[in-house]
């Protein structure tokens, strides 16, 4: 496993609220290796034979940062990639596993979900999932999430934020505790939505500062 | 697999194109946000590009059962809601200007190549198609969703598609070879035509149908000996599935029309009829040829002073045997509600 990802106390979270804050210069982003999911994982006969010979998932890099001031969390996205507006927005998705040990690339199982925060670039409000597996997302717990995104040129900003705890039956992020986190990102000018996306391929240590 | 299918026939001889039954599936369902567009039933004419523009050429269902790419039509390919220029005609101070509809890229919007049609005077023809979903025994969009949000009713077949499972995703519309499903831009979902099945579960038959003043539109279950579908489909075998060859199974069937003869030169009938019927072997597949024969040998019998049930059948003298079950008037029948609100996620 690589370097975990570390979310750095700081007095105020507010103003980092904001992803153009040059705050945010001062915690260094951590780079994530994103791949397409698997061809094979796609769960219908349709999708597969639509993009088996269609590149998707073509983001490699994703430039995460992250901090919390003992009540909330943000975490700080970018990447290159900014689609005009059509039929699919560009969409990003933080992965926590919500009970037992799920795996990333099956978004869990019925034992083992995993609680998404989702935000799509046509809209402001973040979407909190919950996924049983492949294709079973439904609406999660209704945890006060918030998105602020800004296009810097060809390259996303993005800003995700929720309190720390576990507010109705959210996945837990507590200070001084280490957890898992994944990500996912669709490219909507390339009419990526459903499983067809890049993605972080396994879980990353998200740690906490006390 | 369901225990049952319900199914639709229309006779293309009877079709008048008045788009009544367009009419009342529209006042009836498609009357919320981002439903504009919609036309769950449409009627075009045929030859023609029908709606939406080009759905022949886009691709979807089955090719030697293997899901076959497909294109997801856009807004403007169905054709918009007119949207009319009132200000300009009303307001804008010329007396020359006149009202035009905007119906989108294809101009007059769903039905852009009305009674257009094809070939030369006096041998021009032309013919309507009207199309709803097939709610085919092996539906290309309910296997393409990932999300297993478009089911098949065990009791009836009926394709319908789960408002609160769709995310939007698409890939119905795009492996729906006959292109007969739609997007709600403001909610976010997948809609299609769902044969009235809350008329359907009260007995009721579509509005489609029973609105139909051409007595076109016959409804009933497949597996009914008394119902008119059995007897048109399997009985007598002179309703044909519409693009079979793309591999779905569609339980909408068609009676292919009759034409009147092509003209020679001189205006002499000819044993030709006017609508090629090799045009219609492109849609309905080779039975057209025995179709059309056996349709012509029952109106000579007719014609000659004999009987055919198959004749007493299409005429449909008593219009509620045209609906087998589903005779119950839709005031005897508990109003409909069908407004599934969908909770975002």
């Amino acid at each position: 496993m690589s370097a975990p990802l570390a979310s750095r106390r700081v007095a105020n979270l507010a103003p980092l609220l904001d992803p153009s804050h040059a705050d945010w210069e001062r915690h260094a982003a951590t780079r994530i290796a994103l791949a397409p999911t698997p061809l094979g994982l796609q769960p219908t006969p349709y999708v597969r034979n639509t993009w088996k010979d269609r590149p998707y998932g073509a983001l490699l890099a994703l430039d995460v940062a992250s901090v919390h001031d003992g009540r909330g969390w943000a975490l700080r996205a970018s990447w290159e990639g900014v689609s005009a507006p059509g039929d699919f927005p560009d969409a990003l998705a933080i992965a926590l596993p919500l009970a037992g040990r799920p795996v990333l690339a099956t978004m869990g199982s019925a034992e083992a979900p995993i609680h998404y925060l989702r935000w799509r670039a046509d809209r402001e409000a973040v979407s909190s999932q919950i996924a049983h597996g492949i294709g079973s997302s439904a609406a999660g717990p209704p945890i006060a999430a918030h998105a602020a995104a800004r296009a810097a040129g060809t390259r996303w900003q993005l800003v995700v934020s929720r309190p720390l705890g576990a507010p109705h039956g959210a996945a837990a992020l507590q200070a001084g505790v280490s957890t898992q986190i994944g990500f996912a990102v669709w490219c909507g000018g390339n009419d990526e939505r459903a499983g067809i996306k890049a993605f972080s391929i396994d879980w990353l240590e998200l740690a906490l500062d006390a | 697999m369901s225990t049952r299918q319900v199914a639709m026939v229309m006779d293309l001889n009877k079709c008048l194109g008045c788009q009544t039954c367009t009419v009342a599936c529209k006042t009836l369902w498609t009357r919320r946000e981002g439903m504009g567009h919609m036309l769950w039933n449409t009627v075009n004419t045929q030859p023609g590009t029908g709606t939406p523009h080009g759905w022949e050429t886009m691709g979807g269902g089955f090719a030697d059962g293997e899901a076959r790419p497909g294109h997801r039509p856009a807004l403007d390919e169905y054709g918009r809601d007119w949207a009319f220029n009132h200000q300009d005609v009303f307001f804008g101070g010329d007396s020359k200007e006149r009202l035009v509809p905007n119906g989108g890229a294809y101009g007059k919007g769903a039905n852009h190549d009305e009674d257009t049609g094809a070939g030369e005077y006096p041998n021009s023809y032309y013919f309507y198609l009207p199309r709803i979903c097939n709610h085919c025994t092996h539906p290309a969009c309910l296997e393409a969703c990932p999300r297993q949000a478009i089911g098949k009713r065990e009791e009836d077949g009926i394709v319908l598609v789960d408002e609160g499972r769709c995310k939007g995703y698409r890939f119905c519309q795009e492996a729906c070879p006959y292109k007969k499903i739609y997007f709600n831009e403001e909610e976010g979902v997948a809609q299609k035509c769902i044969f009235c099945f809350p008329r359907i579960d009260q007995g009721v038959t579509t509005a489609c149908s029973r609105q139909c003043p051409g007595r076109v539109r016959f409804v009933g279950y497949l597996d009914d000996p008394a119902g008119p579908i059995h007897k048109l489909v399997n009985v007598h075998q002179v309703a044909l599935p519409l693009h079979a060859e793309y591999g779905t199974q569609p339980n909408v069937y068609y009676v292919p029309p009759l034409s009147p003869p092509k003209l020679d030169p001189d205006g002499n009938p000819t044993d030709e009829p006017r609508i090629p019927t090799e045009y219609l072997v492109s849609l309905f597949g080779a039975r057209v040829h025995e179709v059309l024969a056996k349709l012509e040998a029952e109106r000579a019998r007719v014609r000659d002073g004999g009987e055919s049930e198959l004749m007493d059948l299409l005429i449909s003298r008593k219009w509620l045997d045209m609906f087998g079950p589903f005779t119950r008037h839709p005031r005897e029948a508990q109003p409909v509600h069908f407004h599934p609100k969908r909770q975002p996620t």
